[in-house]
């Protein structure tokens, strides 16, 4: 051997032809056999989903125990806390779960376009499931370009909560002139001027805060139907956004950020609408369940999202999306998988009794008539919200996840007085949402 | 636990010999620069006390301004375990910084060996080679190493870690190599006069002699690995299964919604160990340290 | 026979450097995303110069180059000349200098943010009683940086190891005919034991700047647990907060690599990022040059 370099390029070019020879020819998934495990062989599948909180985790696993009274053969093994980014990776790396759920909905574009997760219309047709039990609006965030990835798993709002004690008497805003008025008048501050109490913490970084929930609140368009984004140029995110930050002025962008990081977690019993330093807050409808479970003695209402004051025609809806479940491509038992996703999204008994724990809106229309559903006040302004013509989803865009954030961190630099032109910052985003869909289109 | 350090003699004797200010001046010196030293190790010490005690207060007084802890909760230390699989993830984080040291004591050794002491062509060019992939960013040629992980479907797991460690790291095969030509030729030419092999002289007669060295590196390799964020963040984010400490704790406030006296609580037991060890094996870590700082 | 000593390093050599390096040119001019692989000719090229998240990256890192690493060696050479002067517990001093640099980087970057965290952190509160406003420290990005320079000069230790066996090293006599010649502290430092550690600082620089370039896991633990609420459930975390002050060249890399799977647009920034660590590598490779010659 002369040397070792010499040895080195010519196995390195071996390795490389072999390499680049294979490189993405993934054999793509076979449709299912018979669509469901007829031979009750017993299998164990693995499952991640999102569920952190405890007693979210604890009816997720009463609901896995009656799957488990229906398929006895069929053990599930679960991962809880689970992010998107995690699944994504997996299917791609070519080591998935049989059964994966998100939160969000924001990467239903990227899964059935790049078939991380497969499609289940041949499931469903093998087993006689008819499309039409999911509501419309949920029927939209579930499907991409005519392909079905993934199912709807119980529904989600966002509405105004408001703590009945703090508020003393006032009725919840209905408008944004409302919120930021009632907003200054219960907040309470100590003699240095640190907040103790906030009536209402107007910052984008706020938990459920993004603008993808309070979008709504003004009627604001994200993209044009060509995939471009229509921030810069729908002058909704103008309104929203000056309203927003007028309000975080008033506070002072300071105060209001020490505020924000003394809170306790969102998803604690330490929640600051839990424990009253916060006298309204945006947030899910399942934070009921949280309030029921952590702060019993909480005496709250809830209500729509107030609206643009020239916009009332707005108001009695809000943003809808939910939890999905779904198949990565690549899972080792797709049959078993399709029979727990089948059970979790489409037996009556199985969505009512989760959303009666989780007090998320169930995501089937039968469910959403079933006598067993618990209502109470509170959560019927949700069920309310659900079925307004006026309420809307985010609809599926392949850059879903990188769009909001771009808004989101040109939102966290104008509010916090870092970018003084508006316009400009809306504009940039503009721009580098657009910049990023050609290199994801390759247009 | 301290190593003597020599103070320069000629200060010393300097002093003794000089006028009486001059003496009054070193005292004032001396007192200056121990209070400056002192101030400066309360300052690295200062975050390290503060983790301990935001460690032991309840969840609630963690998101006050009080410094010290008004209920001493040695719980905290127990809750981390319920909160999270932080069992799980002290195995992985063992298993990944014990398998990978082996692999690599096994696969360095001998390069580091053969680097120090045989001469062929292209020697040179090899050890310039080893330098060039030590210093080089991981992140450089991290998209085809992540590709033929994930051909082999091991992706989602700590093997891309460990794995390459049987095929040498240039790092501690480099530090080895600093410490291997300080061996004078002659032990072992008077081994192989005895009729040792290569292979035997170099278990029999440097091995023993470089123990300081393997020593370092061996330690080097498992706290790098015991810390590594990097990596296994890269391989192992996605199944908690699979997690190690580090990837796990930084996860315990955005993910698992764990308040902050536990994460200080979990990041104190993750220092625990790295402290613990450096209190008995100081010295191997300093001369390990100085073979990196090479002039 | 050195073959097969050597050949555990060469199959490494081979497979995980010399074939990623060639693979990395082949891949940044394709689109890649662990599906479908398809030609794309300088497609990813071109989205290089209009991606300002690439630019704000590589300004970070920059600043992270230019203020961190000198400082983290001036200090570290003024701690360990601190400690030569030290007549009393020397030993003790020193390890407990030393010792921050051993605290794996994640616990360290997690115990930092809670330390500057205003409201709660006990450095503002201690500001705040002494009459200094403490700023947002990694909730501001005029202050993020900074705030990952202290966690970087906290731990500083194994650099004052490297300098303080360098400053033992100087010969003594050389002080003693410099103090003859009537030279007083500064002097001697700066003609006395600045030209004979001058090979291990530039040793220290180079090597501080090659690491720096690969800067990743403080930035991205601190963004992450800064920015604390921003990361509800589902939603994908983006490294840089506050805006994108913290985010480097590394980290931009991984995000679009291995979170949007632009895998090709990766192997660009990684081109990017071996053609800057190759020029200081070199530099450092000069340094070596005597390396291999002292045995033979």
């Amino acid at each position: 051997m002369k040397s070792p370099l010499l040895l080195v390029a010519a196995a390195g070019l071996a390795v490389f032809a072999s390499a680049a020879c294979t490189a993405g020819t993934e054999s793509a998934p076979k449709p299912p056999a018979a669509g469901s495990t007829p031979d009750r062989k017993p299998v164990t599948i693995t499952m991640w989903h999102g569920f952190s909180a405890d007693n979210e985790l604890k009816a997720f696993d009463d609901a896995l125990a009656g799957f488990k009274r229906t398929y006895p053969w069929i053990t599930v093994k679960t991962t809880k806390a689970i992010q998107d980014d995690q699944i994504i990776q997996s299917a791609r790396g070519g080591n998935p779960p049989d059964v994966a759920m998100s939160f969000t909905t924001d990467s239903v574009a990227t899964f059935c376009r790049t078939g991380i997760f497969q499609d289940l219309k041949p499931y469903l047709t093998a087993s006689k499931i008819d499309e039409a039990i999911f509501p419309k609006v949920i029927a939209e965030y579930t499907q991409y370009e005519g392909k079905r990835c993934v199912m709807p798993m119980l529904a989600d709002t966002y509405g105004l909560y408001y703590n009945k004690k703090l508020m003393k008497g006032a009725e919840p805003p209905k408008t944004l002139s409302e919120l930021t008025a009632l907003a200054k008048k219960l907040t309470v501050r100590d003699a240095q001027g640190n907040i103790k109490v906030a009536g209402f913490v107007p910052s984008s970084q706020m938990y459920e805060n993004a603008p993808i929930h309070t979008g709504t609140m003004v009627g604001a368009k994200w993209t044009n139907p060509d995939g471009t984004s229509a921030i810069g140029s729908d002058p909704a995110w103008k309104q929203l956004m000056t309203w927003q930050k007028d309000l975080v002025d008033w506070f002072g962008y300071d105060k209001l950020e020490k505020f924000r990081k003394s809170l306790g977690d969102e998803w604690s019993a330490d929640n600051p609408f839990n424990k009253g330093k916060v006298a309204m807050a945006i947030d899910g409808e399942w934070r009921n369940a949280m309030i029921a479970a952590d702060a019993k003695d909480l005496d709250y209402g809830t209500a729509p999202l107030p609206v643009a004051d020239d916009k009332p025609q707005l108001y009695g809806g809000g943003f809808i999306a939910g939890t999905v479940i779904g198949i990565p491509r690549g899972a080792k038992n797709p049959e078993a998988a399709w029979d727990l996703v089948k059970y979790l999204t489409t037996d009556t008994d199985a969505v009512v009794s989760l959303s009666n724990a989780l007090r998320n809106v169930p995501s089937t229309l039968p469910a959403l008539q079933s006598p067993k559903l618990e209502k109470d006040a509170n959560f019927q302004t949700f069920l309310d919200i659900f079925a307004s013509p006026n309420s809307s989803t985010l609809p599926a865009h392949i850059n879903s996840v990188f769009n909001q954030q771009t808004l989101q961190e040109a939102q966290i630099k104008w509010e916090s007085g870092r970018a003084p032109d508006l316009g400009a910052v809306l504009t940039e985003a503009d721009k580098k949402i657009n910049d990023k869909l050609k290199l994801t289109s390759g247009n | 636990m301290t190593l003597t350090l020599t103070p320069s003699p000629t200060a010393r004797k300097a002093g003794a010999r000089r006028p009486r200010n001059h003496r009054r001046r070193a005292t004032l010196q001396w007192i200056a620069t121990h209070a400056l030293a002192l101030a400066l190790a309360l300052m690295f010490l200062g975050p390290l006390v503060f983790i301990g005690l935001t460690a032991v207060m309840t969840d609630h007084q963690a998101l006050t301004s009080q410094l010290w802890p008004a209920d001493w909760e040695w719980g905290n230390f127990s809750d981390i375990f319920v909160k999270a699989p932080l069992l799980t993830w002290i195995v992985n984080t063992l298993m990944y910084s014990v398998l990978a040291t082996v692999f690599m004591l096994v696969s360095s050794i001998p390069v580091a060996y053969a680097l120090a002491r045989f001469r062929f062509r292209g020697r040179k060019l090899a050890l310039l080679l080893v330098i060039t992939t030590m210093m080089l960013p991981p992140q450089v040629v991290a998209v085809p190493i992540y590709l033929i992980w994930a051909r082999f479907h091991l992706t989602g797991t700590l093997w891309p870690l460990i794995l390459p460690m049987l095929l040498g790291d240039a790092f501690s095969i480099f530090l080895l190599r600093q410490f291997l030509v300080t061996i004078p030729r002659e032990y072992s030419d008077a081994a192989r006069v005895d009729g040792c092999g290569e292979f035997r002289t170099l278990v029999r007669v440097i091995l023993p002699m470089a123990r300081p060295a393997i020593a370092a590196v061996a330690l080097f390799q498992f706290f790098y690995c015991w810390n590594d964020y990097y990596g296994p963040l890269l391989y192992a984010g996605t199944d908690t299964s699979h997690w190690t400490l580090s990837l796990g704790l930084a996860s315990f406030r955005a993910v698992h919604r764990v308040q902050w006296n536990l994460t200080m609580a979990a990041t104190l037991l993750a220092m625990a160990p790295v402290i613990v060890v450096f209190f008995f094996a100081q010295k191997a870590f300093i001369e390990g340290v100085k073979l990196t700082g090479v002039k | 026979m050195a073959l097969l000593y050597l050949s555990p390093w060469l199959v490494g050599f081979t497979v995980f450097f010399a074939y990623p390096l060639v693979a990395t040119v082949y891949f940044s001019f394709q689109r890649y995303d662990l599906f479908t692989l398809e030609p794309v000719g300088f497609l990813n090229y071109k989205y290089f110069w209009q991606d300002e998240a690439a630019w704000t990256s590589i300004r970070n890192t920059l600043w992270l180059v230019v203020v961190m690493v000198p400082l983290r060696v001036l200090f570290g050479l003024g701690v360990a000349q601190l400690v030569t002067k030290l007549k009393a517990g020397a030993g003790f001093f020193r390890t407990i200098f030393y010792l921050p640099s051993l605290v794996p980087l994640v616990a360290g970057t997690l115990g930092f943010v809670y330390l500057l965290n205003p409201g709660t952190g006990p450095v503002p509160t201690i500001l705040n009683a002494i009459g200094i406003p403490s700023p947002d420290w990694f909730g501001d990005p005029a202050w993020s940086k900074p705030g990952l320079t202290l966690l970087a000069l906290w731990s500083v230790g194994d650099l004052m190891v490297i300098f303080l066996a360098a400053l033992l090293d100087v010969p003594k006599q050389l002080y003693e005919a410099a103090a003859l010649d009537g030279a007083g502290g500064w002097q001697q430092f700066f003609h006395v034991t600045l030209p004979v550690i001058r090979p291990v600082l530039m040793f220290a620089t180079i090597t501080g700047v090659i690491q720096t370039l690969q800067y990743f896991t403080q930035a991205m633990v601190a963004a992450r647990v800064a920015s604390g609420s921003t990361d509800s459930a589902g939603s994908v975390f983006t490294p840089g907060y506050p805006d994108q002050s913290t985010l480097t060249f590394p980290e931009w890399l991984f995000q679009e690599g291995f979170r949007d799977f632009a895998m090709g647009y990766a192997c660009v920034l990684a081109l990017i990022l071996f053609a800057v660590s190759m020029v200081f590598t070199i530099f450092l490779l000069r340094q070596f040059r005597g390396l291999g010659e002292e045995e033979a």
